[in-house]
């Protein structure tokens, strides 16, 4: 068994992995602002939003 | 940004009938949004521009912080959604028209117009001065006269604000490339050119009142506004050398921004005080 074999694949820095987590809680929270926008108008148009006149 | 978003606020605000706050909160989220992606494509495609000159030089992309095709990928994922979000939940056209602003701000403007024509802020301001175009028609799915004259003011206030600009950082531009007028006609003609819109931006911004949509009042405040930036502006034209010049430009650049807003905020005002007050606007 070779204890100094290095990982397969790409390994991220410790900076990397912070901007990774930093990216998935902004694209996690823009998701939540997007479903509770479409609930909010759903709610205030009522059977409405479905009519999008030009 | 500040002033894309707070003059669609105005065109919203003014459009006739009631806007539910759910809807305009959304209609001037999807706009910002909308903004803040093309400004982000603008700053990938101009990344080697950006980086020449001293404005844009600690943009995050000149800096390395972010490469041109994170901002492209940004840029291009805000602007769907914000057009489709715009679209389904406020009105079709309201959506159409925001699609086009970005299309005309990235593509015409950034990748046609600016390094190619000195009239490129001229006809680009065109994206700039849709937003309460964008707005109204959220607010009421159609288009009228008024959001046509909201747009004529930003577009004929467009050329004085950024020429005066492009006097005091002619430098910057020159190094770049870019064909902005003080850099291709010369510091005199762009004194002159910005005169000459500045008195027709005067007299458009002032338009709303003989033609009935606004009140003595509002003309009243755009005239004496639009005499500030008269004078600053032939304070630009007559000093044409050293300090002096340099001065009257950046008090130009600098006022032009007040005006607009204080303009855009008197047109709020009225509304305001009209539907609080309606004898006073009989």
């Amino acid at each position: 068994m070779d204890d100094n074999r290095q990982p397969d694949g790409i390994v991220l820095t410790e900076a990397q992995k912070r901007s990774r987590r930093q990216r998935s809680i902004a694209i996690a929270l823009a998701l939540v602002v997007l479903v509770a926008l479409f609930f909010a108008v759903t709610m205030v148009k009522g059977p409405a939003v479905l009519v999008r006149p030009m | 940004m500040s002033l894309v978003i707070f003059t669609a606020m105005v065109g919203l605000f003014i459009a006739p009938g009631h806007v539910h706050p759910v809807i305009a909160f959304t209609s001037i989220l999807c706009i910002a949004v909308g903004a803040g992606a093309s400004g982000a494509m603008n700053m990938a495609y101009e990344a080697d521009i950006d980086a020449l000159m001293s404005r844009t030089a600690n943009r995050p992309i000149p800096r390395g912080r972010v490469t041109p095709g994170e901002a492209m990928a940004f840029g291009l994922i805000l602007a769907f959604f914000s057009v489709i979000t715009l679209g389904v939940l406020v009105n079709l056209l309201a959506g159409a028209l925001l699609a086009f602003t970005i299309f005309f701000y990235v593509v015409i403007y950034t990748i046609g117009l600016k390094r190619w024509t000195a009239q490129n802020i001229v006809i680009g301001g065109a994206a700039g001065a849709l937003p309460p175009v964008v707005a109204w028609a959220a607010a009421t799915g159609s288009l009228s006269m008024e959001p046509i004259l909201l747009f004529l003011i930003i577009f004929f206030w467009t050329p004085p604000h950024f020429w005066a600009l492009a006097l005091f950082r002619s430098d910057d531009y020159a190094r770049a490339g870019v064909p902005m007028l003080p850099v291709v006609a010369g510091p005199d003609a762009t004194r002159l050119q910005i005169l000459l819109y500045t008195i027709v931006l005067v007299a458009i911004a002032a338009a709303p009142w003989p033609l009935g949509y606004f009140s003595a009042v509002y003309g009243v405040t755009s005239l004496v506004l639009g005499a500030g930036m008269m004078w600053l502006a032939v304070d630009v034209y007559r000093h044409r050398e050293g300090k002096p010049a340099a001065r009257a430009t950046r008090r130009l650049f600098a006022f032009s921004i007040l005006y607009l807003f204080a303009l855009f905020a008197t047109l709020l005002l009225e509304v305001v005080v009209r539907a609080v007050m309606p004898f006073f606007f009989g």
